[in-house]
């Protein structure tokens, strides 16, 4: 049913998007707390900067990247020196461009769920002892999972169709940094790529049915074990 | 409401009739630079505005499929020429050999390198990078490309380290940033850049000739008919030469 090389584009996709996940958790759950919790000089242009991915061209982040991360750019260059690490035309570089874009989402899940959580509970936890750090995660982020849950799920999806960063910075590489939306672009390019195009449509459309399936499981799973 | 309603509504009568004596060449990325001077001459001869599109010859040929208004179409390669020929899109009569090119490696300015296109070049241990070229399926530097490499036995090397890229000018920029280690671009895009050196030329009978043909669009009228002409004039051929590229038409 699936050829090989259709099997190996999607399976890239999942790869990117997981890893984009994990990369994005700790940082996003961390942004998420002090734009919640914390009001300091600057809150608003923070807020503005973190949600910025989601206003500009995927095509500017991705020259950011390449100007900041490429073999040339301010940081690239010394990570190219120092430990011959390359972003661009490596998949670690589509995970980058990926979680550039969905950091805002995850962050925006996270936030909304910290801020419903009870003060009250976090004062009582800190009255009987806890430490602010043991108070977050025994009580705040709990409290507040199925938002990191939400989160995940929608930088998931948006890494599986992030396109325009990912091509301008991660380049198009057949089996390194091709995943999906890349590999339709270039067969919606050729002569006779249109049938094959549309295989991949269908598949893209089925990956992201079932990812949004499965987010939809697991959150009715957790409403009922909350209750 | 209503105030409004009928302000978008002039607004947009108003971008549209703007819109319809444009006359749009559709020209392949490697003529970008040509092809300004050659709209800048010919608008300071006659006084028209045209506006060019450049794109991957593939890119192109799709949109005008797809019923892009267009009015000149001048692609990299004939098969994309064929392509909107055979589906009927382009006045058959018009079509025109225009120009022919070479096909180089460059390599950034700050790494020169001399590569010799023979078979008996270890590739594998010579250029251990990457390389970028236009897609190996639609874009025409990439299929040439292609026939090139295999033709040299490199193929199947280089293969996993090919990044393809939407048009000829995207593979040039790579090189240019020092992304990609060697490119495969066209002599008279080689030329257009000075960030760029040329590391080696591939042989002509590598791969098809290359051959940029050109041809009037069914909608074309006096106007484009008029430019069609002016690119087969000796002005053009001056400026054609300058930018590298070998001119086949007769002025």
């Amino acid at each position: 049913m699936l050829s090989s090389a259709e099997l190996a584009i999607v399976l890239l996709s999942l790869k990117v998007a997981a890893c984009c996940v994990c990369v994005l958790l700790l940082p996003a759950i961390g942004m998420a707390w002090v734009l919640a919790r914390k009001r300091f000089w600057g809150h608003a242009l923070l807020d503005a900067l973190v949600h910025l991915p989601m206003v500009l061209p995927p095509v500017v982040l991705g020259y950011m990247l390449l100007v900041l991360l490429g073999r040339r750019g301010w940081i690239g260059e010394r990570l190219y020196e120092q430990f011959h690490i390359q972003l661009t035309f490596h998949w670690w570089g589509a995970v980058i461009a990926s979680a550039v874009m969905a950091f805002p989402l995850m962050v925006r899940a996270i936030r909304q769920a910290l801020v419903q959580v009870d003060p009250l509970l976090e004062q009582a936890a800190q009255t009987l002892g806890a430490t602010p750090l043991k108070v977050f995660f025994t009580i705040s982020l709990p409290l507040a999972y199925h938002g990191v849950l939400t989160g995940a799920i929608l930088a998931f999806s948006r890494s599986l169709g992030e396109f325009g960063a990912t091509i301008t910075f991660a380049g198009n590489l057949e089996g390194e940094t091709r995943t999906l939306p890349l590999a339709i672009y270039s067969l919606t390019q050729s002569p006779d790529g249109d049938a094959a195009a549309l295989r991949l449509v269908v598949l893209s459309i089925l990956v992201s049915v079932i990812a949004l399936l499965v987010s939809q499981w697991l959150e009715q799973r957790l409403l009922r074990r909350q209750q | 409401m209503k105030k409004w309603l009928w302000l978008s509504l002039c607004l947009i009568s108003l971008c549209a009739q703007a819109e319809e004596k444009k006359v749009r060449i559709f020209a392949a990325a490697s003529l970008t630079d040509v092809m300004n001077v050659l709209i800048k001459q010919y608008g300071q001869q006659t006084g028209e505005q045209l506006v060019p599109v450049y794109g991957g010859s593939g890119t192109l040929a799709k949109q005008l499929e797809q019923g892009a208004p267009g009015d000149l179409f001048i692609s990299a390669d004939e098969k994309w020429m064929q392509y909107l020929k055979d589906k009927q899109l382009v006045q058959a009569a018009s079509i025109k050999p225009w120009l022919s090119n070479r096909l180089v490696m460059v390599t950034p300015l700050a790494k020169p390198m001399s590569i010799r296109t023979e078979p008996s070049t270890d590739i594998r241990q010579q250029v251990p990078g990457y390389w970028c070229t236009g897609d190996t399926v639609s874009v025409p530097v990439g299929i040439y490309a292609k026939q090139s490499l295999m033709a040299l036995g490199w193929w199947e090397t280089l293969k996993g380290r090919l990044v393809s890229t939407q048009d000829v000018r995207a593979t040039l920029r790579l090189v240019e940033r020092d992304e990609c280690d060697v490119g495969i671009v066209y002599a008279s895009d080689a030329q257009s850049s000075s960030q760029v050196k040329v590391a080696g030329e591939f042989p002509e009978n590598s791969h098809v000739p290359i051959v940029y043909p050109m041809a009037l669009l069914p909608q074309a009228g006096a106007q484009a008919n008029g430019f069609y002409r002016y690119l087969q004039s000796a002005d053009a051929k001056k400026w054609l030469i300058s930018f590298g590229f070998k001119p086949v038409f007769a002025d």
